[in-house]
C-alpha cells in the first residue's frame, strides 16, 4: 500500500502566514504607489499584477526555488492571498486619493 | 530581523516623502491650470527606491520558511528529555551497532 505523504502541518501553516503577511503588504504598498501615480482602471489592475508576479517571484527565490521542502503544492506559493491583496489594494488605492484630494483641499484654505 | 523592520519603515518614509512631492506637485499644476498626468521623474525614481525597499523587508521580515518534510535535518523527532533521571540505559540495545552520524535535536 502507498504512504500518504505526510507533512509538518504546524510549519506549513507557519510558512502559509509568512506568505500571506508578504503579499498583503506589497498590496498595500501596491495599492498607495497605483495611488500616487494616478494610475486608473486597467492601468492599476496591470500595476497589481505586476507587483503581485514580482512578489511571487520572490518567495520562489526566498524559499530557493524548491517549493516541495516547504509547501504542498505550487499553487500556495504562487496563488494565495492574491485576490483579498486585490480588495486591498482598491481600498489603499482609494485612500491614497482620497488623501491626496483632501491635503489639496485643506493646502488650499490655509 | 530588526534590519528588515527598519528597512521596511524607511521604505514607507520615502512613499509618504513622494505623496507628498505629488501633492504639492498637483497644487502647482492646479495654479497653472494645466492637467495631471502623473507625477514628475524624480518622484517616480523616488517610488521604484521605496518600492524595491519595501519588497526586500516584506520578503525578509515575516520570517524563515521551515522545512514541512518529515525526514528533514531540523525537522528531527528524536530529543532527549530534559529530565533524565528516569532513563536506563543497562537494556539490551547494547548489541545494536552503534550509529555513528545520528545527531541530537537541540
Amino acid at each position: 500500500m502507498d504512504s500518504i505523504p505526510t507533512f509538518n502541518a504546524e510549519h506549513l501553516q507557519s510558512n502559509m502566514k509568512t506568505v500571506y503577511y508578504s503579499r498583503t503588504f506589497l498590496s498595500i504598498i501596491g495599492g498607495v504607489i497605483a495611488g500616487i501615480m494616478g494610475f486608473t482602471s486597467l492601468t492599476g489592475f496591470i500595476f497589481y499584477f505586476l507587483i503581485m508576479a514580482i512578489t511571487s517571484v520572490g518567495l520562489l527565490a526566498k524559499a530557493g526555488f524548491t517549493v516541495h521542502s516547504y509547501f504542498d503544492s505550487w499553487n500556495r506559493v504562487l496563488l494565495d492571498g492574491f485576490l483579498g491583496g486585490l480588495m486591498l489594494c482598491c481600498c489603499c488605492d482609494a485612500s491614497a486619493w482620497g488623501l491626496e484630494i483632501d491635503l489639496i483641499f485643506l493646502y488650499q484654505f490655509l | 530581523m530588526a534590519l528588515g523592520f527598519a528597512v521596511g519603515v524607511f521604505g514607507v518614509l520615502i512613499l509618504f516623502h513622494a505623496a507628498y512631492s505629488t501633492i504639492q506637485y498637483r497644487g502647482l499644476l492646479k495654479i497653472t491650470e494645466e492637467e495631471f498626468s502623473g507625477p514628475p521623474m524624480n518622484v517616480v525614481a523616488e517610488l521604484l527606491l521605496g518600492l524595491v525597499f519595501c519588497i526586500w523587508a516584506a520578503l525578509t521580515v515575516p520570517g524563515k520558511f521551515l522545512s514541512i518534510q518529515p525526514y528533514s535535518e531540523e525537522n528531527r523527532i528524536v530529543s532527549l528529555p530534559a529530565n533524565s533521571d528516569f532513563m536506563i540505559f543497562n537494556h539490551r540495545g547494547k548489541v545494536f551497532p552503534l550509529e555513528m552520524d545520528v545527531k541530537l535535536k537541540h
